[in-house]
């Protein structure tokens, strides 16, 4: 881990009061002209992201809704994928989604130059169908669920993250392992320290206990995560299970739509190069007696998961939005961890880290080769 | 009078043995019905050329995995098949189909079409662990006795179109006891009739029980009421569109399964519609807070605006909505009442003009100033 520096910030009025206090200041002071948050729709079955400027409206903002109807890294896009602008935002996200916006960065699908990032701590989200089945009960469920770090009623993906306390942007705020009405902001970059220069905090404060709790947290949960990918495997590898997983995809690609890596505007699977003769189909067809219509569902799923696995977040955006309700999620993530592994990268862990597919080097998977060659 | 032939076979059987007949005899190259297509039971479209896998086939089966007049629109959208094939749709299936066409996104040319009335379709999340299996011979009862089965898809429910217009062969199934016993198919054309010569059956002159029917529709026109009313009572002004609107995510999933919507690239995804930095920098001028990504609200009342006045009502958009948004019985209503203003019923005949595309000098004169 790096050597992040850290400030302990007390909390007497809670840590979301504290925080919103802190960031009504950032604005007061122009270290920011705007904040992205997440905020209750008004039939309180919703929460979206909102670009804010008044200040009277951060009262309403959640840091941590219990659930990720949007991933906040969409949001981040939608502000700046045209060019940092003329306003200072600080965005604050839970790690998969801040992970998500170095990304889309990477791919020239955001500019951050003029953002702030901010990260916190994560304990999960509800899947989307559960929650709207009972918005009020779920709230109050994933409340207690989320003091507890208990995150069986959380979307699959969330289950086993290691990364729910990630560090990738400027800042992190840090709840875990900090004494009862405190908190800990941590800085990663020297735009972080800035900021709360600026704020007047200080970061000279310990958070070893902070980091012992991460650690302690995401090696449980690896343990968890190499557990059930095996168990996954053996459910949805080769090929005959990985068709009779998928069996059920009607096409819709709402996967791919919600994914905040998949930034493509005309997806490839839905240009005119997959729209073929009719001839074309009823040879098809012949050679095999029939053919699924439209056919290629499977190459769908495996172009998408060439395409985007290595910057997969694992959010599990993809999975909520299925229709069918097919693991789409825990399956590219499973993937995503050997595609990352394969080049030692990890999605959003630097903005300085190149994308490996974009990265041409000489020397590099020779094992892949040839042995003749 | 219409023919009719009526086999003295089950439906499902008597079906598939007339497909059989059609492919063996070369009549068509291809037939795109319904199939079961994995060892679990998934039900999807497919064509099939080989005789020996229509065994598969469930032409009638109460599922639209997709609405098959988009696909049948994908199979033509680079020219007619010039070998023939035979088609099964559902009723707002082919009215999409014709919606298409008239779109010029596809063709009837060498494609006989068969259809039935239809007793509607389960939600496709019904379709998942065997749930649909276990209601199918629920579901049959109710359709033999003309009656509207619990848990279809809302549009379903609600639909008074039942009665498919254009296809060549209608199979009588809603209101039709003898379901298990006989099938009876109504040669509505020429194409029809032409395709029916070889299949053995007593051929007879027959019409549609159109009281039967009748009845039938007075149901879902109750049934239709009910729901119209219930999502006039949520769905009040700019608030109530807000409320409902609210947890849109944003994927667009109801466009790209409806079957009328076919822009390769949705006005709404296009970068004309992109918000540059300097528009939030604009709208901050005029409020303090602004929802990102935005456009929410605009998605779908534009997109209401482009495709009502031939919403066919067959719920697929709701179906792949991730956030239950009742978005079916929304365009099937302010759908039903455009298409009202220019009396207009889509998909009924493929001749008849698109009325957003047909200019006409002496028309509205009353919402001019």
């Amino acid at each position: 881990m790096n050597e992040f520096k850290g400030a302990v910030i007390p909390a007497k009025s809670g840590v979301k009061k504290t925080i919103i206090d802190l960031l009504e200041k950032a604005l007061d002071k122009g270290i920011f002209d705007a904040v992205i948050l997440p905020m209750e729709v008004p039939a309180g079955d919703s929460f979206v992201y909102v670009l804010i400027k008044d200040k009277s409206l951060l009262k309403d903002a959640f840091l941590l809704p219990p659930v990720m109807f949007v991933q906040g890294a969409k949001a981040v896009s939608s502000v700046t994928r045209l060019g940092e602008g003329n306003l200072k935002i600080a965005a604050i996200m839970r790690p998969c989604e801040i992970r998500a916006v170095i990304e889309l960065a990477k791919l020239g699908q955001t500019n951050i130059e003029n953002m702030t990032l901010i990260s916190i701590d994560c304990p999960g989200v509800l899947p989307t169908s559960d929650f709207l089945n009972d918005p009020k009960k779920s709230m109050q469920l994933f409340d207690d669920d989320a003091k507890n770090l208990d995150d069986k009623i959380m979307r699959p993906v969330c289950r086993i993250c290691d990364k729910s306390s990630m560090v990738s942007g400027d800042l992190h705020i840090g709840t875990l392992g900090a004494k009862k009405d405190t908190f800990f902001i941590i800085s990663n970059t020297e735009k972080g320290e800035d900021v709360v220069d600026k704020l007047g905090i200080n970061l000279k404060d310990k958070i070893d206990s902070w980091k012992a709790k991460v650690k302690n947290i995401s090696e449980e949960k690896q343990k968890k995560r190499k557990k059930s990918h095996i168990d996954l495997k053996s459910k949805t590898g080769g090929l005959d299970n990985f068709l009779d997983t998928f069996s059920q995809c009607i096409n819709c690609h709402n996967c791919m739509r919600v994914c905040p890596v998949c930034s493509c505007r005309l997806c490839y699977f839905d240009s005119d190069k997959v729209k073929h003769p009719a001839e074309d189909y009823l040879s098809r067809a012949e050679r095999k007696g029939s053919i699924r219509f439209l056919p290629d569902t499977a190459l769908f799923q495996m172009g998408r998961m060439m395409h985007m696995t290595i910057s997969c977040v694992s959010c599990g955006c993809c999975e909520d939005a299925c229709p069918v309700s097919i693991p789409v999620a825990q399956i590219f993530s499973m993937i995503a961890d050997e595609t990352q592994a394969l080049f030692d990268y990890v999605s959003g862990r630097s903005v300085d880290e190149p994308i490996p597919l974009v990265t041409y080097k000489e020397k590099e998977l020779h094992e892949m080769e040839d042995a003749n060659d | 009078m219409t023919k009719a032939l009526k086999i003295n076979k089950n439906t499902d059987q008597g079906v598939q043995e007339f497909l059989k007949v059609l492919l063996e005899n070369n009549k068509v190259k291809g037939v795109f019905t319904l199939k079961k297509i994995s060892k679990d039971g998934s039900i999807a479209y497919s064509l099939i050329t080989d005789p020996d896998q229509l065994n598969d086939a469930v032409p009638f089966y109460p599922l639209m995995p997709v609405n098959a007049g988009k696909l049948l629109s994908r199979f033509t959208l680079k020219g007619s098949t010039k070998k023939p094939i035979v088609a099964f749709l559902k009723p707002c299936e082919l009215r999409g189909f014709v919606e298409l066409i008239k779109r010029e996104q596809g063709s009837l040319e060498n494609i006989f079409i068969i259809s039935s009335t239809c007793g509607g379709v389960y939600p496709i999340k019904m379709s998942l662990n065997g749930a649909l299996d276990k209601n199918l011979s629920k579901y049959w009862d109710t359709v033999k006795k003309g009656e509207i089965s619990p848990d279809l898809r809302p549009a379903c429910k609600a639909c008074t179109e039942f009665i498919p217009y254009t296809a060549d062969i209608t199979f009588d199934l809603i209101g039709n006891p003898e379901l298990d016993k006989q099938c009876v198919l109504f040669l509505n054309t020429k194409k029809g009739e032409e395709l029916a010569k070889d299949i053995k059956g007593e051929l007879l002159e027959k019409k549609i029980d159109s009281k039967k029917l009748d009845n039938i529709c007075n149901k879902r026109e109750i049934e239709k009421k009910k729901i119209f009313g219930e999502l006039e009572t949520k769905m009040k002004g700019m608030d109530g569109l807000i409320e409902i609107f609210g947890k849109c995510i944003g994927c667009h999933g109801c466009s790209k399964v409806c079957p009328i919507c076919y822009c390769k690239l949705c006005g709404f995804e296009n970068s004309d519609f992109e918000y540059k930095p300097s528009n939030y920098e604009a709208d901050f001028r005029k409020r303090g807070g602004i929802r990102v990504p935005p456009g929410t609200l605009f998605y779908h009342l534009g997109r209401l605006d482009h495709i009502s006045i031939s919403c066919v009502g067959c719920g697929s958009c709701e179906d792949v909505c991730p956030v239950d948004i009742p978005i079916s019985i929304i365009f099937k209503k302010i759908g039903e009442s455009v298409q009202k203003m220019f009396e207009y019923i889509p998909g009924k005949n493929v001749e008849e003009e698109i009325p957003l595309i047909t200019f006409k000098e002496e028309e509205f004169a009353e919402v001019e100033e």
